[in-house]
């Protein structure tokens, strides 16, 4: 809760160091303060505290969820020096929306009732749709912002439908009353939880409802598609995990089977149609698509080892997409695009940037000795104890396909050349924030011990 | 008996109008039609004991968003010639899976049992006291983190409006 606070008040504050031009400090206040918030966190670990009325319940979860977010957060806002400023002269409102962004994500990391669900996902939101859309001369962002806030704002009519639908049904918003309701027969409840199922599908982008992603990640600037992949989308699935958790556990045989069918389109939508993209930054919103999928295996094993998993899986996937989209914002920002072919011959130019890149999409792969793969291992043991074997053995072939195409733009850095290209200069921002990445991903990847027994 | 034959001939209103705002051909007439639909819901919450429902309804929404939704239609002069057309597969689609919601969502409403619902008949239940009263108690931090949610939207509002120096 004091995080919470934190993160809310850091964000006012950021604004008016904004109005009062001070913009050498933006950088330093944001991260003291992200610093402070991660640190309140983690006193509230073993509380299993209750805030207002039951609205929010800060269980070990939630602090680690949260903890995740913040950090996550941290690392791009390292990234963020001199980014914001070529764009606009605004800066300390960017900062304030990531932050405002972030408020939102803690919210739907620790709900307890359904009120606070909606209200931390439009806060996430809100702030997403104006922050894809701040290169205002440039078609291609104003079309993402567009997109995305049409596309969110019909999905939270979903969402909101089916908090209905579970209100009149269990005659209670709180999780703890929806689970012990013993409504689960009701038609009116089943329709609700499937309305609520699409809603947050949207958010997250799990096929069907994913048409949006490849377009909003490919025209939002390069940072903010980043903050879409990490911090979106760990709030996003811990919010849909810990709903499901939560209210809707007992009722699982009814619900189980979408969620595997959504997984399977998801999978195969996400990965297959990554094979054939030539650009860095679509392949990657792609890949972002199919993760959701194995993300769902786990939510399909609901119990708290399928919480563990989702930590894991989310702490690998976010490192590695901050390592590959800062990858990307680089190469862009060096040869005009983020083609496939603009990435030949960075091994010769910037041998440190290629292997960063190459850990960060094996992790994404899922190779041995990085964290992505234990995060697909947990992922798919919870749902093996489950007896979802041949949705696994769906998921290994999907995985196989991932390697394809995360190996294509490896390939391309070692073993095609490029004559006349010069080296990236890298500001010590990056330097420190890849370094330290590629150092969590080596040191999760060996000993996952470290993560893996958290929840 | 006075109130039901009210309620029917408000139900009546609620869908024909909301089936005209999609029916229309020019889309101020839609506009036009959704305001009356918002009257008739607006009646339906009076109806249901909640007035402060029923008045910030007919404001917010009949009131400013609409009075929104025409300036918007009208800047932007749609006329048929401009207005674009669909495939005929994605329209197929759009009517299999809207009709597909439709049969769940009537299944679901079917078998609702309605005598044990209803809940409080209490006639000052909806009056701002007692919202009031809920509001600053129970959903207290509901209330307070949509102010964070308002000052995220009015950011970005003014970031987006706002001319470039």
């Amino acid at each position: 809760m004091t995080s919470l606070i934190i993160v809310s008040v850091l964000a006012v504050a950021v604004l008016y160091l904004g109005l009062f031009k001070y913009k050498t400090a933006l950088l330093p206040v944001s991260v003291t303060g992200l610093l402070a918030a991660a640190a309140m966190a983690a006193m509230d670990w073993d509380l299993e505290k209750m805030y207002f009325s039951e609205m929010m319940l800060f269980d070990n979860y939630a602090v680690a969820f949260s903890i995740l977010l913040i950090l996550t957060t941290l690392l791009i806002f390292g990234l963020s020096r001199n980014y914001f400023e070529k764009i606009s002269n605004n800066v300390a409102e960017y900062y304030a929306l990531m932050l405002f962004a972030l408020a939102g994500g803690v919210v739907m990391v620790s709900f307890h009732n359904l009120a606070m669900l909606f209200i931390g996902i439009e806060i996430l939101s809100i702030s997403l749709y104006v922050l894809a859309g701040i290169r205002r001369k440039d078609p291609a962002s104003n079309e993402a912002s567009l997109k995305y806030f049409l596309m969110g704002a019909f999905a939270t009519g979903f969402l909101l439908f089916g908090t209905a639908l579970i209100y009149g049904a269990t005659g209670s918003f709180n999780l703890a009353a929806i689970a012990s309701s013993g409504a689960f027969e009701s038609a009116l409840f089943r329709a609700g939880v499937l309305l609520m199922m699409v809603g947050l599908s949207f958010k997250v982008s799990v096929a069907p409802f994913h048409t949006w992603t490849p377009d909003v990640y490919e025209g939002s600037p390069g940072l903010i598609a980043m903050f879409m992949a990490t911090v979106v989308k760990t709030a996003g699935f811990a919010a849909f995990l810990r709903l499901f958790l939560m209210a809707f556990a007992e009722a699982s045989a009814f619900w189980a089977i979408t969620v595997a069918i959504l997984c399977i389109l998801t999978l195969f939508a996400g990965n297959i149609t990554a094979v054939f993209q030539d650009r860095f930054k679509r392949l990657l919103a792609w890949s972002s698509v199919s993760h959701a999928g194995y993300l769902l295996l786990a939510i399909l094993a609901v119990g708290f080892s399928a919480s563990s998993a989702v930590l894991v899986y989310t702490i690998a996937y976010s490192l590695a997409s901050v390592a590959a989209f800062g990858i990307m914002i680089l190469v862009s920002r060096a040869r005009g695009n983020d083609h496939l072919d603009s990435f030949n011959g960075l091994a010769r130019t910037n041998p440190f940037l290629a292997f960063t890149l190459t850990l960060a999409v094996c992790s994404l792969a899922g190779i041995p000795l990085t964290a992505g793969f234990f995060g697909k291992f947990y992922v798919f043991k919870v749902a093996l104890a489950q007896g979802y074997t041949w949705l696994v053995v769906l998921a290994v072939i999907n995985a196989m396909i991932g390697i394809y195409y995360y190996f294509k733009v490896i390939i391309a850095m070692y073993m095609k050349e490029n004559a006349n290209a010069v080296a990236i200069q890298l500001n010590p921002g990056f330097r420190l924030v890849l370094s330290i990445v590629v150092f969590l991903i080596f040191l999760f990847g060996i000993f996952p011990g470290l993560i893996a027994n958290i929840l | 008996m006075l109130t039901q034959s009210l309620f029917y001939f408000l139900s009546f209103l609620a869908i024909f109008s909301a089936l005209a705002v999609i029916i229309a051909k020019n889309p101020v007439h839609s506009v036009l039609y959704l305001i009356l639909t918002f009257f008739a819901i607006t009646g339906h919450y009076i109806l249901l004991n909640a007035q402060f429902l029923a008045i910030v309804n007919m404001i917010v929404y009949a009131g400013a968003i609409m009075v929104l939704f025409l300036f918007v239609l009208m800047l932007l002069n749609l006329n048929a010639e401009t207005e674009p057309q669909k495939p005929a597969y994605i329209k197929i689609a759009g009517v299999v899976s809207g009709g597909l919601l439709l049969l769940v969502l009537v299944g679901a409403l079917k078998t609702v049992d309605v005598s044990g619902a209803g809940g409080t008949t209490a006639t000052d239940m909806g009056l701002v006291e007692n919202l009031g009263m809920v509001l600053f108690n129970e959903f207290l931090l509901p209330f307070e983190l949509a102010s964070v949610l308002l000052l995220t939207a009015m950011v970005g509002a003014v970031l987006i409006g706002r001319r470039e120096a």
